[in-house]
């Protein structure tokens, strides 16, 4: 096992430094951000100051040498943007999406396993009508539209909760809501669909015939045996909410990593692009690894 | 766990939570929710936006104000000042001023504080509006300061109100994000979140009747409306003319912003006045101000009323599509290309309906005969257009833009728009260029009589741009809080000005 996490580790740093070489390059390819950072009106002579200041007055090999350089002492550069680290920059804004993508991703799943389940069960009955069409509309409205429309009704309209911002627990309920429903209305869908194959295979068959609970056929067997796929697809979207929570940080003021990255890149600041991208990249390489390890959880046949 | 025990958690954390969030703010408490996080906190950005919005006149003080009304410098940390040759001004500091860590404000600090401007070791947005000047400093005696300027600056008085003054124990070669200055509010904490003021016991002026005020940033406008509306947040400049749908909160003001659209007449047919004219009169202005609301005002410079040099007598162009198609027809009589392709170049997200007015503008100018077409580009694209150097494959175009002086004085404008050397100028007229350091160098009057010499000629003899509106912003402004919004608001909101109701 541990050496199976060690090839892993190997390979994602391998990874890791050609996504940073990657954006390194493609982060200049945007151009200089002197044209950002001064006033429009501001002299030629303000420019190249700032060019100089900041060292991007080099050649971009000289910039990439320096900034690999400079990461072998941990140093990721400063922010243009903040005027301080850029790697304390990105570090700050983690957790708070890290928090919000871990209760609103198991919120979503344990929810998505137990009504998928119980759709899947009795395939056609009013419930499964009801939960296909709630999932089905989780999945494909627009997180934007609902987190608005949320706004409106419960903050505007009725003023039981907060239009956005941190500090409360009711801070927490719209944007966890806004966020958990589109994997929550996925998870539904695959859980549902793996059931009905499963409920439909020999060893289900066997079990009833046996005079198996019906409670513990499903959710004993059927369901475990239902888990793998729905854990690959677990795996994605959480990565992808750790990744990008954009929407929901923007409209709700949630000071999180996705609003930054989206940020840096628009006022090109380089080095907070990169290290968010590397405080992401570092997280999606551990929940991928929790995933591998949690298929060998689940399936004895599985072995690293 | 039983059941009873998770809904009595449950309950207990949505009541606390409802608590926290519903009673947070004391009677003499304000919240203000601003578009944007600011970057920094160093008083060196007080144009920009999001920082002047926080800590002009709140945290730092300038050494003059400039009016809103009449545009000329008033007192602020200097009270009074004379030129004593065309490259010398000499000032005089307010007495009984202290910096909110202790420090003396003094003629020595004024020198700190325009060398640390003017050093060149930290980005510093606020001495774009000094252009290349050089200036030195000297204390004359505790209170009075002599600045030098390398050539005559008859503007140097409105130029210091760009200068906020920070305590001498600030670092001078980085920017900082824990400003102190003399204001009558000091920095009580920074976060991604928030920035929170308390008010200064020692401040030199009258005590403000807010005790605190907590600064937080939404970019959705209609959330920052809900936010007012719903008695989180106190007050939120700029919001969208969509959200500004209550008459007893939201105002209108003047936001000293300007919409135009620049003519590159470098490039036939756009290098013939015909067409230039041609352009501003093919626009059915009263129906294209239907995208920028009822209180927009039609501009006919790129300055607006307030500003020394702005004429109030100027009219804007008018709409004659027959006397646009007549000119064009003329032109092309004289062998004029005018079906030549022309770029019209928008940027994204400019203003509200920036795209819809770019297109309406398009429809109009291909109705008379001109061929022009429509690129959308997002700003660090739009910008390369913006400011020389040009592209060098770019052709006949013209660019959407905006521009912003509240700072009083059209010196902040002209040199540029209007003259050869002007980064964004397109024109290259020597007579114009002479008449521009002119203006430059005068003063009074003749200074402001000049300025609208060339306001004029730019307008009605060489038609070098379209004028189109200036621009109106929203506030919302809770019931508890006695304030308006004026020109000033778009670069800063100072506390000291807002009243609480009883």
């Amino acid at each position: 096992m541990l050496g199976y996490i060690g090839r892993r580790a190997y390979h994602s740093v391998i990874s890791v430094i050609g996504l940073l070489t990657l954006v390194f390059f493609l982060t200049r390819l945007t151009g200089d951000p002197s044209a950002l950072y001064l006033p429009l009106d501001s002299s030629l002579e303000a420019r190249q100051a700032f060019a100089r200041l900041n060292g991007l007055d080099q050649p971009i090999y000289v910039q990439f040498f320096q900034y690999l350089h400079n990461l072998l002492s941990l140093d990721f550069g400063q922010s243009l943007r903040q005027n301080r680290s850029a790697i304390e920059v990105a570090l700050e804004a983690f957790p708070a999406t890290l928090k919000l993508a871990l209760v609103a991703m198991t919120l979503a799943t344990v929810l998505a396993i137990v009504v998928g389940a119980l759709a899947a069960a009795r395939p056609g009955s009013l419930f499964d009508r009801v939960a296909g069409l709630v999932s089905l509309a989780g999945a494909s409205t627009p997180d934007f539209w609902i987190a608005i429309v949320g706004i409106l009704v419960f903050a505007v309209g009725l003023g039981m909760l907060p239009t956005s911002g941190t500090g409360t627990a009711l801070h927490w309920i719209m944007p966890i809501v806004v966020l958990m429903l589109r994997p929550f209305g996925l998870l539904v869908q695959v859980v549902r669909g793996t059931m009905i194959s499963a409920l439909a295979s020999p060893f289900i068959k066997t079990a009833h015939a046996k005079g198996m609970k019906r409670r513990k056929i499903i959710f004993g067997h059927a369901l475990r045996n239902s888990l793998l796929p729905v854990i690959t697809v677990a795996g994605d979207l959480a990565t992808g909410l750790i990744n990008g929570a954009v929407v929901v940080e923007t409209i709700f003021g949630w000071p999180g990593i996705g609003k930054l990255m989206i940020d840096s890149i628009v006022q090109r600041d380089f080095a907070v692009v990169q290290s968010t991208i590397l405080v992401t990249a570092i997280a999606i390489f551990i929940v991928n690894i929790a995933i591998d390890l949690l298929y060998a959880v689940l399936d004895p046949r599985i072995r690293y | 766990m039983g059941n009873k025990s998770v809904r009595v958690i449950a309950g207990a954390m949505v009541v606390a939570g409802w608590a926290g969030w519903a009673g947070a703010q004391s009677a003499s408490e304000i919240k203000i929710v601003l578009p944007e996080q600011p970057a920094n906190l160093e008083p060196c950005g007080t144009i920009i936006t999001n920082v002047g919005q926080i800590l002009s006149r709140n945290v730092v003080e300038p050494l003059t104000i400039v009016d809103p009304k009449s545009g000329q410098p008033t007192p602020g940390l200097a009270t009074e000042w004379k030129q004593t040759d065309p490259n010398t001004w000499q000032l005089k500091l307010r007495e009984g001023v202290k910096f909110q860590d202790g420090a003396a404000f003094n003629a020595e600090a004024v020198k700190f504080s325009i060398e640390r401007m003017t050093g060149g070791k930290l980005t510093c947005s606020n001495i774009a509006k000094f252009g290349d000047a050089k200036l030195t400093v000297t204390p004359i005696a505790d209170l009075t300061v002599e600045i030098k300027s390398d050539k005559p600056q008859p503007i140097l008085p409105t130029l210091l109100s760009v200068v906020m003054i920070v305590s001498p124990n600030t670092p001078a070669d980085k920017a900082v994000n824990d400003p102190v200055g003399t204001g009558p509010f000091k920095l009580s904490s920074f976060t991604p979140q928030t920035v929170v003021l308390e008010a200064f016991d020692g401040y030199w002026g009258e005590k403000p009747a807010i005790a605190k005020a907590s600064y937080v940033w939404r970019p959705e406008s209609s959330i920052r409306a809900a936010m007012v509306e719903t008695g989180e947040a106190d007050l939120t400049p700029s919001i969208a003319i969509q959200d500004a749908t209550n008459p007893e909160t939201d105002f209108a003001y003047l936001n000293s912003e300007t919409t135009a659209i620049r003519i590159d007449a470098g490039f036939a047919p756009l290098d013939d006045v015909r067409i230039r004219k041609a352009l501003n009169l093919a626009i059915d202005w009263d129906g294209l101000a239907q995208l920028f609301g009822e209180d927009v005002q039609r501009a006919s410079q790129m300055v607006v009323t307030g500003i020394n040099g702005h004429d109030d007598k100027l009219a804007p162009w008018a709409f004659d599509a027959e006397k646009a198609r007549a000119l064009i027809a003329e032109a092309k009589a004289a062998g004029v290309p005018v079906d030549t392709e022309i770029e019209l170049i928008g940027r994204n997200g400019i203003y509200p309906n920036g795209t819809e007015a770019m297109e309406a503008m398009m429809a109009m100018w291909q109705d008379v005969g001109l061929n022009v077409k429509l690129t959308m580009l997002d700003v660090n694209d739009w910008l390369r257009y913006l400011q020389k150097p040009f592209p060098e494959s770019r052709g006949p175009n013209l660019l959407q833009m905006m521009h912003d002086n509240n700072k009083g004085d059209a010196a902040f404008t002209v040199p540029i728009f209007y003259t050869s050397g002007g980064s964004y100028s397109t024109f290259e007229d020597a007579g114009l260029d002479k008449e521009v350091a002119d203006a430059m160098a005068a003063t009074g009057e003749d200074r402001t009589a000049k300025f609208k010499a060339i306001f004029a000629k730019v307008h009605d003899d060489l038609a070098v741009d379209i004028p189109m509106f200036h621009m109106i912003g929203y506030t919302r402004v809770g019931s508890r809080l006695e304030w308006k919004p004026d020109i000033t608001t778009n670069s800063e909101i100072p506390l000291a000005n807002i009243a609480l109701k009883d």
